[in-house]
């Protein structure tokens, strides 16, 4: 079948409307190229792909190699807000960019809800 | 313990997690994820973040080798890697001319953030329609009267290629610097 791009974008826009201080998302491949986004403007989906899959392949490196286990998320906290990097299945990857202000509570759950849909619409 | 940091770069396929693989002595360090790009054809799996590995040189010396990936969407990590690097070798698959010119640009991209000395690395001569040395440096922009950086064959499955490379390589950076340590 083939993926249902219109949805996984409105889910993506949904999730980055409907949650408090989400400041854009995308879903990409583990190789590091977009397939669906709802970005910041001024941020290259192309860039912020290729980042994303580079984090998240050091960061499940490490959990192999340094005995942390499966890799939950990659969590990168900065002075201005949240980046979140979570494996959605094994052809992609969830990355979240949050404000500051943002719950993290809140964010977490929102993320876990939005993952169980792409895994839907991924498998 | 010195420690010279080396930094392989060059276009997709061109050999540079092989070449990493043939001399480390610890299992490397890869981040390979299964390519879904026009990389796909050529090979399954891609480096999308850095290669690691590591050479003991001598009792007080030890070499690390860092690989970048192929693809400039990924330049961000060629940034990060070749501002730290003593010395880096771009390899160049010699039988594919299309990609010679995505070469060249790469060599700017390094040019234009290090000054650190380089070799070229010729992979793939042994293949059909593999250019000569001559035409490949000038293909990379190296026309008569520029410097040249040293240029060797290299078979980057071949443990013996791969360490006299390096080798090469040790050896211009120690006559550049007057030291191991640039």
């Amino acid at each position: 079948m083939a993926l249902n791009l219109e949805k996984l974008s409105s889910v993506l826009q949904n999730f980055v409307s409907g949650t408090a201080d989400v400041q854009g998302a995308a879903l990409v491949t583990p190789d590091g190229l977009p397939l669906t986004s709802t970005l910041p403007s001024g941020m290259d989906e192309e860039r912020v792909s290729a980042m994303s899959a580079a984090m998240l392949s050091l960061g499940e490196r490490i959990g192999s190699e340094l005995a942390r286990g499966s890799i939950d998320r990659i969590f990168v906290e900065g002075d201005k807000g949240y980046g979140i990097l979570t494996s959605c299945t094994e052809d992609a990857v969830f990355l979240v960019l949050a404000d500051k202000a943002a719950k993290q509570g809140v964010l977490m759950l929102e993320i876990k809800r939005s993952l169980a849909e792409l895994k839907l619409l991924l498998a | 313990m010195e420690i010279m940091r080396l930094v392989v770069t060059g276009p997709v396929g061109a050999g540079k997690s092989t070449f990493i693989r043939s001399v480390s002595e610890i299992e490397v360090v890869d981040t390979d994820r299964r390519a879904t790009d026009e990389v796909a054809d050529m090979k399954h799996k891609t480096t999308v973040a850095l290669d690691f590995g590591r050479l003991q040189f001598g009792p007080q010396h030890a070499l690390h080798l860092y690989g970048t990936p192929g693809q400039a969407r990924f330049d961000f990590m060629w940034d990060i890697l070749i501002r730290r690097a003593h010395a880096y070798i771009l390899l160049v698959a010699a039988h594919r001319p299309h990609e010679f010119r995505y070469a060249r640009r790469m060599l700017m991209f390094m040019e234009q953030r290090t000054q650190v000395p380089l070799l070229l690395g010729m992979t793939h001569c042994d293949l059909p329609g593999a250019w000569a040395e001559d035409n490949l440096m000038l293909a990379l922009g190296y026309v008569p009267g520029r410097p040249r950086p040293p240029v060797m064959v290299v078979n980057a499955n071949d443990r013996t290629s791969v360490a006299q490379a390096i080798i090469a390589l040790v050896q211009h950076s120690m006559a550049q610097q007057g030291s191991f340590i640039p």
